[in-house]
């Protein structure tokens, strides 16, 4: 049987309706076939998996409901940033990306045709769904690092993806290569956030929600306070990882934006996903990440791994039949959750994801160890 | 915030006060009475009482909650501050202060004279017990705070100069942020020694930074462990889970994990079976530890589960506490908030398992219930580079008059001035 044939339900999945992106009753039953569709395919084709699901006897074949798919043994990014896992050949990859690796390890994982164009009619759907596709050129201000041929992060070619959602008329970067590597460079996305307001061209943000913050605030300290060309957006992404001491209410980000930029919050969009798993999570005018028809998401106690309650804290297991290349059916991730079932504003039907975390406590930074990092950037 | 002359100033200020810094020390010790040891005691002593009082609970709780350590250890760690505590240390450490040598001239101990104090953010290296330490050995000090710090240092040191006023003169605390490269190394270089807190990078990068004419003093970090024959008792066991759970492995004395005297993994595994038992039941009367740990920890036991066909490690886990029993013999840091390993280690290989780890090895605590065997293994434990050999569930005790990592702080922060007899 060719793999096409396997992975019916899967294309089907990620080729639904645009009205039907937050609908999970409607589409639970397909989700499931997908992720049994996939589960089969990682199972034949990837000898870790098959062991992994081997030791504790559970059969891909055997899944028929939601128990199943909470029973399905779950892989922690962890794993992935020690061990490479492909379930074709790594000449079929046509991206390899790496995650960000705050925590100094990365994970490798690659995407094959299949996977990349799963991604695409999800991509296509859901910035459809959001609005963010338009004709008119605009500036895209990028607070990420400036793709380079050797760099692989992820978030660097997301950004530059999302440069396409509408015409480029130009991109800036504020993580720029230099001679002596990437540099942090906020100067040069102030002065080109004062040329464009007096442009008519609209602007974009992407990028790193911490860096935007900081260049804004900077501005608001030296009295720099613009209205941005009709239409300019904020869009947000990358997370706030390495910033959780300095993390800010989202609401006074919010105003600072409308301060500094004259942009409304209708306008700023937040953007969530993860190399280990590459579904779109586009937060709604309530600034809610809604669980998209694409993934389904079980938030586990971290004694015993079992489902939480919504409403209640716990690890964050992400799951999706997206990609055929690597087994990222079923994510444990490093993040601290909540799932929230009540009803949204919105209107969107889906339960929305809430991250309160990262496992762990807080990095204690002592300033030898500044002293020591700094010295490596002088040698 | 800047602590100078006993008065707070706003980090903007920085580099004017330390473009005077030098003339100021210079200045102390070139005509200011040198510091009274007894004065600091005093001061200390009415500084622990205040504290033991409550009187900075607002600032200490969060303080202790960062680092999950109790307030009943932080008591007793303040206990260290009192006079008696304080004067024993003193009188251990600085015996003999003068003594005639050879009939020929005599040995007087005198200050290095400034020390620059890089503390670390964790409890080991409570900053200002560091400066206390300085002032005790007659010695000026500059305290770099480490990033992060939540104000407690600088409460503490201001209130001793409140005290007593003449202290002003031998304290001086800076916020220096790590990338202020040189301004740290101006510091440096002023100084007569850098007492340094911290890990392996950091201790490298201090040392690297340091003058030639500049002592480096490090208090790095260390690595901790038991020692178990199989006859062990259960109230030894109870005893070393007690200590593993109270200080969640975070402290340099902290049990990593535990070595077994034996060769046979089925002893080891019937040993790490029956520990887990009593850890469980322990981390239970105790209380859970902290729950993102407790996450972190899940998913790390987890991963190790799914790698066990390459490493073949034995692993008992419930409740967020764990027992991997693992066929090497490295001494390694665990995965801390109540998570051991055990691993075998036969007494004949003490020495030679051991001694390589050199300068980074502190504490065994040791479970053998016959006298004779332990005070064979305490030999070689000592032979083998240990500093401190104790009780299971004594490792991680505040005794004054302990030594430091195997060293007298007082007599580091000292030199010996040999002077003729008169």
């Amino acid at each position: 049987m060719n793999v096409g044939d396997y992975m019916k339900s899967v294309k089907k999945l990620f080729k639904i309706k645009k009205n039907e992106i937050y609908n999970l009753a409607s589409t639970d039953e397909l989700f499931i076939k997908a992720m049994k569709e996939n589960a089969v395919f990682q199972y034949e084709n990837c000898i870790d998996y098959k062991r992994i699901l081997d030791e504790v006897a559970f059969s891909p074949y055997k899944i028929t409901t939601m128990e199943d798919l909470i029973r399905l043994p779950f892989l922690p990014t962890l794993y992935f940033k020690r061990h490479k896992m492909f379930s074709v050949s790594e000449k079929k990859l046509l991206i390899k990306a790496t995650s960000s690796g705050t925590s100094g390890l990365k994970s490798e994982i690659g995407f094959d045709f299949f996977s990349l164009i799963n991604g695409l009619n999800m991509v296509i759907n859901v910035t459809r769904f959001h609005h963010l596709l338009s004709l008119k050129p605009v500036n895209y201000l990028i607070f990420g690092y400036e793709p380079t041929s050797e760099n692989k992060t992820a978030i660097s070619k997301t950004a530059f993806g999302f440069t396409f959602f509408a015409p480029a008329l130009s991109r800036s970067y504020a993580i720029r290569k230099t001679k002596e590597g990437y540099k942090l460079d906020l100067e040069h996305m102030k002065e080109a956030l004062i040329k464009f307001s007096k442009s008519k061209t609209p602007i974009r943000t992407i990028g790193f929600p911490a860096y935007t913050y900081f260049l804004l605030k900077k501005m608001k300290d030296e009295g720099i306070f613009l209205k941005m060309p009709k239409g300019s957006m904020v869009t947000l992404g990358g997370g706030w990882k390495q910033f959780y001491t300095q993390k800010v209410d989202k609401e006074d980000f919010y105003k600072l934006v409308e301060e500094v930029l004259g942009i409304k919050e209708d306008y700023i969009i937040e953007f969530f996903g993860a190399v280990e798993h590459p579904i779109l999570y586009t937060d709604c005018r309530e600034h809610h990440f809604h669980i998209p028809a694409y993934s389904r998401i079980i938030i586990r106690h971290p004694d015993t791994f079992e489902p939480v309650a919504d409403g209640m804290p716990g690890i964050i297991n992400l799951l999706t039949p997206m990609v055929r290349s690597v087994p990222l059916l079923s994510i444990m991730t490093d993040d601290i959750g909540i799932i929230h079932n009540e009803k949204c504003p919105c209107g969107e039907p889906s339960p929305w994801l809430e991250i309160i975390g990262r496992v762990g406590i807080k990095d204690i930074i002592t300033c030898a160890a500044g002293a020591e990092k700094f010295l490596k950037e002088q040698e | 915030m800047i602590l100078y002359h006993g008065k707070i100033y706003d980090n903007s200020e920085q580099n004017r006060i330390i473009s005077k810094l030098k003339e100021d020390l210079y200045h102390s010790i070139q005509y200011k009475k040198p510091i009274n040891r007894d004065e600091v005691i005093e001061a200390c002593d009415s500084l622990a009482k205040k504290v033991l009082d409550g009187k900075f609970d607002d600032i200490v709780k969060p303080f202790l909650k960062t680092f999950s350590i109790s307030y009943e250890r932080f008591l007793t760690m303040a206990m260290m501050f009192s006079r008696e505590g304080l004067s024993y240390k003193c009188k251990i450490e600085l015996s003999d202060e003068e003594k005639i040598i050879a009939d020929r001239f005599v040995r007087k101990i005198y200050p290095l004279g400034i020390l620059l104090h890089i503390a670390a953010g964790n409890v080991d290296g409570l900053p200002a017990y560091s400066v206390v330490e300085g002032l005790l050995s007659g010695n000026i000090n500059i305290l770099k705070l480490p990033s992060g710090d939540t104000g407690l240092s600088i409460r503490l040191l201001s209130e001793l100069i409140k005290i007593n006023p003449a202290l002003a003169d031998y304290i001086y605390v800076f916020d220096i942020p790590s990338v202020e490269f040189e301004t740290i190394k101006s510091l440096a270089k002023l100084s007569d020694a850098i007492v340094v807190w911290g890990g392996d990078e950091a201790v490298c990068a201090i040392k690297s930074m340091a003058d030639i004419t500049t002592k480096v003093i490090s208090w790095g970090h260390k690595l901790s462990f038991a020692y178990a024959v199989t006859e062990a008792t259960d109230e030894d066991l109870k005893g070393l889970a007690k200590h593993i759970c109270e200080t969640n492995q975070v402290l340099c004395s902290s049990c990593q994990g535990i070595f077994l005297d034996t060769s046979s993994k089925e002893e080891q595994i019937i040993f790490a079976k029956r520990f887990f038992e009593i850890l469980k039941q322990v981390n239970k009367e105790l209380g859970l530890a902290d729950y993102g740990m407790r996450a972190q920890n899940a998913i790390r036991l987890y991963t190790e589960k799914l790698e066990n066909h390459l490493t073949a490690n034995t692993i008992f886990m419930e409740d967020g506490v764990s027992v991997v029993c693992s066929d090497d013999n490295i001494l390694s840091l665990s995965y801390m908030f109540r998570n051991v390993w055990v691993k075998r280690l036969a007494h004949e290989d003490i020495i030679p398992v051991l001694k390589p780890y050199k300068n980074h090895l502190q504490t065994v605590g040791i479970l053998c219930p016959d006298l004779n065997k332990r005070k064979s293994l305490i030999e070689k434990f000592a032979l083998a580079g240990l500093v401190r050999i104790t009780e299971a569930s004594e490792m991680s005790r505040f005794i004054p008059g302990e030594a430091h990592d195997g060293l007298y702080p007082l007599r580091e922060y000292s030199r010996i001035v040999e002077i003729p007899i008169y």
